[in-house]
């Protein structure tokens, strides 16, 4: 199934630059309708307020990190189906093991490009 | 006499010390002396250190604000870059608007087709532009990690000052108290910019890791 140009995309990023940089090349690839959180802990609370179809998530972040995030998720029945996607500098194997084993939907290690962001998106709403 | 006896007595002991093994007493009484003064050497030395420690501690802060400003110098930047570029790609929407009117005008109108294929070409070339500006949004990700990078050095400088401060306040006249309690984060900081460095993968390397977990 493509991705719905108008579903609802949560970035989660504590980098004011990254969360713009994720949401121009989301906007170029045809999504509008865009939200952001700084935290693991603000995308929780967002995700439960609202009707979220996709979130694009660091994972080095204050207060909650992304691989919680993305454990908390996959943790509740509400959230569990919402495909995350996870952009990040923890370049470690282990960090990407650790993030398949959380259920992940796709990872990218920065610095990426605008391409590889839309293959990853492809290739999760295929 | 009982005294100058005594120290006869221990002369002509260490003379005979290569021949037969000295009295124990006599021997540690020595050793003892030596460590004493290896002890007080060690601290004149270490006394000597506490100033240029000292001075050196308290640049350390300094060091912390000159690499938060320049995270904050690279943020702003790659902001101002961003918003030019964002102008840049809402002007470019515009444009493509009006030659979409244009060139349907000039279809209808019968015109010269050279005319409408001109418009395309400059359509074309604004695409590739399009293009351009979303890489240079890319590329702008590489302050995200020097962020990362000027955040693991801060704690790891807040930990080698509270460790010199440690230092300066044992050995040292300096009067400054230690702040904080010791946390062990440098090390696991440094750890992982080692880390980094040596083991980080690329993005290929990443998918064919996915690729064992069957993502395709």
């Amino acid at each position: 199934m493509p991705a719905d140009p108008n579903m609802k995309i949560l970035v989660v990023d504590d980098m004011s630059t990254m969360r713009r940089i994720v949401k121009n090349i989301l906007k170029q690839l045809g999504f509008n309708n865009l939200e952001e959180a700084e935290n693991g802990q603000d995308a929780l609370t967002k995700l439960k307020a609202d009707n979220y179809g996709f979130v694009v998530s660091d994972w080095n972040m204050p207060v909650m990190m992304g691989i919680d995030m993305l454990r908390a998720i996959r943790a509740d029945d509400q959230l569990k189906k919402i495909p995350v996607l996870m952009v990040t500098a923890e370049a470690q194997k282990e960090n990407l093991i650790e993030a398949v084993q959380a259920g992940v939907s796709n990872y990218i290690v920065k610095p990426f490009t605008a391409e590889t962001m839309q293959e990853k998106i492809s290739k999760i709403f295929k | 006499m009982a005294h100058l006896r005594a120290g006869q007595k221990k002369e002509i002991d260490v003379e005979d010390d290569a021949s037969e093994p000295s009295d124990p007493n006599t021997k540690l009484y020595e050793e003892l002396g030596e460590l004493a003064r290896f002890i007080d050497t060690t601290m004149k030395t270490l006394s000597e250190f506490s100033t240029p420690v000292s001075n050196s501690t308290e640049q350390l802060p300094q060091a912390v604000t000159h690499l938060t400003n320049l995270k904050a110098m690279t943020e702003q930047g790659t902001h101002e870059v961003m918003r030019q570029v964002e102008a840049m790609q809402d002007n470019h929407q515009k444009m493509a608007k009006v030659l979409a009117h244009l060139s349907h005008a000039l279809q209808k109108s019968e015109c010269d087709p050279q005319l409408t294929a001109q418009l395309s070409t400059i359509g074309d070339t604004i695409r590739d532009d399009d293009k351009r500006l979303v890489d240079i949004m890319t590329a702008l990700s590489f302050q995200d990690l020097v962020a990362q990078s000027v955040n693991k050095l801060v704690t790891i400088l807040d930990e080698v000052e509270h460790k010199l401060l440690q230092l300066v306040v044992v050995f040292g006249p300096y009067q400054k108290q230690a702040a904080k309690s010791t946390q062990d984060k440098a090390s696991e900081m440094l750890r992982q910019l080692e880390a980094t460095k040596s083991t980080s993968m690329n993005q290929d390397l990443a998918d064919e890791i996915l690729k064992q977990f069957g993502f395709n």
